[in-house]
């Protein structure tokens, strides 16, 4: 299945792209898709798929836009 | 006294007379600098009821007690008033030399009363008091004024300027410090202006009283390193506050066409990535370890400093998704010394009431030209139009009537900044309850509460979070006078802020008495409002109506067919006031006010307004 990787922020310079679309297997959970592009597990993130908090376990779906943004705290 | 100058100038302006005076140890304890300051001396002096832009009205510049040494990210400075803008207390931080400076002269704020003759520029320097003719820039914008200023004294004074927003009163001008951009939304540039005050320069050189210096330099040096480390680590700087424009956009909290949709497919033009790549040149405020400000070539080839609020209220909020006009739109806000978060909400008010056929005209979101010339009248109050945007989209909404109220994005007259909490309960409270209108700074619970909690919910946690951050953001910050991006940003910690505060002062204060202080001065600033509005309700700290209309609910993407509902709404509000020991108006209970050591000041409110 497809799903879609949206980097934010320092991300996009770390890991060298902004957006792209990944073929992934069934039961790929959201924490495995991060994995899957190497984003340090480390590093204090907020991961959204489709508009909404994903936690680690949850299973990402076909057509699923999953986001990856630092935490940002307000200007 | 270490820690303090014990020391505040009063200027008058009519008679061109100053006096020095001195504060004690326990108003320097109880209410630390800055905001605290601010709020106490005008609760204290100014009489309920007077006209803001009026002679009466006194501005106030403080300081806090780690100005103007080295430390991570203090080279700030609050302005406060009663505000043009809301009736209520207002004030806002920018980052100046003047912190240092005025410091270095021997004062920890300065209060200006009166009005000037004709247009002056007030001028310190160590014990030094000078009223300076300044017609030569009098309607002028704020680039050239500054200009001026560091052609008569070099480019090291502090200073703070307006341009012809707050000449001419618009109530949302701010004050403005090239050396760190704009402070004041509520109007403290109208304040300024409105007594013919064009700029404020400070000059000082005497030494700040500290309980151990040499301690503090070192500490303060090595921290400076410490937090430039932290932000090149975290990469931060690379897109700065515009970075959060594309999760804004992605979890449906973007503001466009005027809060009416949360996303749109064009808002990638004018993210933080796109604004990286645009720089031309990067800045900061005096101590400064992660500048923030990015600089672009506006259209006509000049430098416009873009953060996330004036880019996404100047942007997306008009339907303008490129950066170079953005860009115009803001430098010409920094020029004439108008907010550029109003300015936009303002903007937005307009083409939305055409829109709806509230008013007449022929502007359309998505035009910048149109909304250049908007902006033009507004600064110089041209035309009918012109002048009634100048006052504000709540009052000019409500000169305009035919529902155009439900298009005026405002909390208390203050208008909201670029976040769009159509179904972010916990936002919408942090606005609502923001105790100088709708404003970010004081509590910023967006992250949290889609990373932590239910976005549905409307649950006492909220509540707690808005208050722990009011504590730290439009407490701690605000009144020991520091940046508060090395907390937020790239996690410096609390606890080096009672370091810093124990080294200068020789006191050995915690965090959790500095909350006892941001308490105390929400507290005031609560009273201060029940002075000026005696019939006061909780309806004042509800966020804009729209956010609560079903019709404009979005029709797609993540949150389609979601909005703020009244009643869970208000639920979420009560908790707030449980948690603070407030009425069911909001207001401090009396057994709060004495708990604080407020109980002089609430005998002072209670001719005004009754208190439970």
């Amino acid at each position: 299945m497809k799903v879609t990787i949206k980097l934010i922020g320092p991300f996009v310079n770390q890991l060298g792209f902004s957006e792209k679309e990944l073929e992934v297997p069934p039961a790929t959970t959201a924490e495995g898709l991060l994995a899957m592009v190497k984003i340090d597990k480390a590093r204090p993130k907020i991961v959204t798929r489709n508009g909404r908090a994903v936690a680690p376990a949850e299973e990402v779906q076909d057509g699923d836009r999953i986001v990856v943004s630092p935490i940002y705290s307000g200007g | 006294m270490n820690g303090w100058t014990g020391q505040i100038l009063r200027v008058n302006l009519t008679t061109k007379t100053f006096r020095v005076e001195t504060f004690t140890e326990e108003f320097a304890h109880k209410w630390i600098g800055g905001r605290g300051f601010a709020v106490k001396i005008l609760y204290d002096e100014l009489k309920p009821g007077i006209d803001p832009l009026g002679p009466d009205n006194k501005f106030i510049v403080a300081v806090g007690p780690i100005a103007g040494i080295p430390a991570p990210n203090t080279g700030k400075a609050v302005v406060a008033a009663k505000s043009p803008m809301t009736g209520g207390y207002g004030d806002g931080n920018l980052g100046t030399r003047i912190s240092e400076h005025l410091r270095k002269c021997g004062y920890d704020a300065l209060i200006v009363e009166g009005r000037a003759e004709r247009p002056t520029m007030l001028y310190l320097e160590n014990d030094k008091v000078e009223f300076i003719p300044a017609g030569d820039v009098w309607g002028k914008g704020t680039y050239e004024t500054n200009d001026w200023i560091y052609a008569k004294y070099g480019k090291g004074v502090g200073v703070l300027n307006i341009g012809q927003g707050g000449e001419n009163m618009v109530r949302y001008a701010v004050v403005r410090s090239l050396e760190g951009r704009a402070g004041g939304r509520p109007g403290m540039g109208a304040v300024m202006g409105s007594k013919l005050l064009k700029a404020i320069v400070a000059k000082g050189t005497k030494p700040i009283p500290q309980a151990d210096a040499e301690g503090m330099k070192k500490i303060g040096i090595e921290d400076l390193r410490k937090v430039q480390q932290l932000d090149k680590e975290s990469g931060w700087s690379i897109q700065s506050t515009n970075g959060v424009l594309a999760w804004c956009n992605e979890v449906a909290a973007l503001p466009v066409r005027n809060f009416r949709k949360t996303h749109h497919p064009d808002a990638w033009k004018v993210d933080g990535e796109r604004l990286n790549n645009a720089r031309i040149a990067t800045y900061g405020c005096p101590n400064c370890t992660m500048r923030c400000g990015i600089t672009i070539h506006d259209e006509a080839g000049r430098e416009s400093e873009l953060d996330y609020e004036n880019v996404g209220l100047l942007g997306p909020n008009l339907e303008i998704f490129d950066l170079p006009q953005i860009g115009t739109l803001n430098y010409m806000c920094d020029d004439y010394g108008i907010d550029t978060m109003s300015g936009g909400c303002i903007l937005s008010f307009y083409a939305d009431a055409v829109d709806h056929g509230a008013v007449p005209g022929d502007i359309k979101f998505g035009d910048a030209e149109k909304f250049k010339d908007v902006l033009r009248r507004i600064a110089h109050r041209d035309g009918e139009m012109g002048n009634l945007l100048a006052e504000g989209s709540l009052r000019a909404s409500r000169a305009i009537g035919k529902g155009s109220e439900a298009y005026a994005m405002q909390v208390k007259g203050l208008e909201v900044a670029a976040y769009n909490c159509k179904f972010i309960p916990g936002m919408a409270l942090a606005f609502g309850v923001s105790p100088i209108g709708a404003h970010h700074k004081e509590s910023w619970v967006i992250t949290f509460e889609i990373k932590q909690t239910s976005r549905d919910s409307y649950g006492p946690e909220k509540a707690q979070k808005v208050i722990d951050l009011q504590r730290i953001r439009g407490g701690l910050f605000e009144y020991i006078v520091s940046c508060r991006f090395p907390w937020i940003e790239v996690g410096w910690g609390l606890e080096n802020y009672p370091k810093y505060f124990n080294a200068v002062s020789g006191l050995h204060w915690t965090l959790d008495d500095f909350w006892t202080v941001s308490d105390r001065i929400y507290s005031l600033i609560k009273l201060f409002w029940l002075r000026e509005y005696p019939d006061t309700h909780r309806k004042l700290d509800y966020p804009p109506a729209v956010w609560f209309d079903p019709s404009n609910a979005d029709t797609e993407g993540p949150i389609a067919g979601k909005h703020l509902e009244y009643d869970k709404y208000d639920g979420l509000l009560q908790h707030y006031y449980d948690l603070r020991g407030y009425d069911k108006r909001g207001i401090p209970t009396m057994a709060t006010l004495e708990r604080l050591g407020l109980a002089a000041e609430a005998k002072a409110a209670e001719k005004y307004g009754s208190l439970t």
